[in-house]
């Protein structure tokens, strides 16, 4: 009933690519005859555009024919790109969550990106991390860090950190003692504080599009999560 | 037994290596060691001046490395103090004229002469300092206590780490007062930044510039506190490592407790 009322063939863009819905029980000639309409009225912006043939089936493989027909069609009439049918939804999603929760088998999960290293950072040496970063030691004022995610210093921050780089405003600094040169958290930069006492861990992350530094024991961001998640 | 070779360095300049070296040399020679200071700071040399000797130089060390002369020939020898010998710079050359592999192969004939082999290291870390760690046994860094030195000693420590070299720190220039009113830094953060073991520290000593301008040996002068602090060290560097490093501070504020004890109340 429902796909009578429907019209045989419905256009849509969905991200970078043409959503082409087609009533997969009427004849192949007339469907091609219903894909010139729409795709004339797109003229130039058919070239080369990605095109994804939905038959509206649960079970797109029996379509195959089909889909591969009105590919090859729409290719030689309207020079179209890649023709694909819908790839099934992501069940992913749902097993992520469930991993989330269960915190306990996280170590069957999860490998670890993080860097952790031990020692001094000295001036004129350079660190960089693809995700958190570790330091138990010290890093001595010179010295620059660089990490995709957090950086946490066991020890005296006194050089350059650079954490969430590229653009990862959530990641945070965090160090026993805290009076660095310069900080920089995803795109945001600021200069060390003279002022700072050092004398209890702090951490800064991004507020309103600002450094912020807090004391950590008093301002500790986690507490609030409802559950443990990997960060 | 060959002797040892220990390069000084700093990073930055104006620390006071060439003084320390020429100092260090002194007193090792002093103590009955024969003792080489090379300068090997090609094209800027100084070390001649600060022990007097610039008017004896004939040969040099690039001569040594080139083949135009002995090493005894181009080894000039301190008239006040036996056993101690100055191989200088050449002050018109390029430092690219030495390679690391011409140090390595110089040094190893020094050690079979001398006991103690000392290169003064030019500040950087260009060329000079690449041919001066190259060949070293042992490092002491100098540092004063200021914010800009504390990074350079820093970025030298690294590199020196890198060749496997356990570097010694030497705090140099304390000035005891603006330690106490809080104006310079302490020879404790400088410690705490670079985390090596102290060697020496040694106090701001006008005599220092009277020295280094005449060519005296410090350590022959009288009373002079950075000349005892570097016969201390040269002691530490010889067979007494375990010499308290003695601190001009507590020195101070034990006088100064003294002092108020017996001072007038007001």
């Amino acid at each position: 009933m429902n796909q009578n009322q429907d019209p045989p063939v419905r256009l849509k863009g969905v991200g970078d690519s043409l959503w082409v819905s087609v009533d997969p029980t009427l004849p192949v000639e007339q469907l091609k005859t219903e894909l010139n309409k729409p795709f004339e009225r797109l003229k130039h912006l058919a070239i080369n555009a990605r095109v994804i043939i939905d038959t509206g089936t649960e079970d797109q493989d029996s379509h195959d024919r089909l889909i591969a027909d009105l590919g090859s069609y729409l290719k030689a009439q309207f020079q179209v790109g890649h023709v694909t049918k819908p790839t099934p939804p992501k069940r992913s999603v749902n097993r992520n969550r469930i991993r989330q929760q269960d915190m306990g088998n996280a170590w069957h999960h999860y490998r670890n990106d993080g860097l952790i290293i031990a020692g001094r950072v000295r001036s004129g040496q350079k660190i960089q991390a693809r995700k958190h970063l570790v330091i138990l030691g010290d890093l001595n004022p010179g010295a620059e860090v660089i990490a995709g995610g957090d950086i946490i210093i066991l020890g005296c921050l006194q050089g350059k950190a650079s954490a969430g780089q590229p653009d990862n405003e959530d990641a945070i600094i965090m160090a026993l003692e805290f009076r660095p040169t310069q900080i920089q958290i995803g795109g945001f930069v600021a200069a060390g504080i003279a002022g700072s006492s050092g004398s209890y861990p702090e951490f800064a992350s991004v507020e309103n599009s600002a450094i912020v530094v807090d004391d950590y024991k008093k301002e500790n961001p986690f507490r609030r999560l409802a559950w443990p998640e990997v960060r | 037994m060959d002797g040892k070779v220990i390069v000084v360095t700093s990073g930055k300049g104006g620390v006071g290596k060439t003084t320390i070296t020429a100092s260090l040399g002194a007193a090792l020679a002093v103590q009955g060691k024969r003792v080489a200071i090379v300068d090997m700071d090609i094209g800027l040399r100084n070390l001649d001046v600060v022990m007097g000797l610039e008017n004896r130089i004939v040969f040099n060390i690039v001569d040594i490395i080139k083949g135009k002369c002995k090493i005894k020939q181009a080894a000039i020898k301190d008239r006040r103090i036996d056993n101690l010998y100055l191989i200088p710079a050449s002050q018109s050359d390029d430092k690219d004229v030495i390679k690391p592999e011409n140090m390595v192969w110089l040094t190893n004939k020094l050690r079979k002469e001398f006991d103690v082999t000392l290169l003064d290291c030019p500040a950087g870390i260009e060329q000079g300092f690449k041919n001066s760690i190259a060949a070293a046994d042992e490092a002491l860094v100098v540092c004063t206590p200021e914010v800009s030195a504390v990074r350079d000693a820093d970025r030298i420590i690294g590199l020196l780490y890198a060749q496997s070299i356990t570097p010694k720190l030497i705090v140099n220039r304390i000035v005891p007062k603006m330690v106490e009113n809080g104006d310079m830094l302490s020879h404790e953060d400088v410690v705490d930044v670079l985390s090596i073991d102290l060697i020496g520290l040694i106090e701001m000593d006008e005599k220092v510039v009277v020295a280094t301008n005449t060519g005296t040996p410090l350590i022959l002068q009288d009373d002079s506190k950075a000349g005892m602090a570097l016969q201390r060290i040269a002691l530490r560097l010889d067979g007494h490592p375990d010499l308290p490093v003695e601190n001009p501070m507590i020195q101070k504020s034990f006088w100064k407790k003294i002092g108020s004890k017996f001072s007038r109340k007001n």
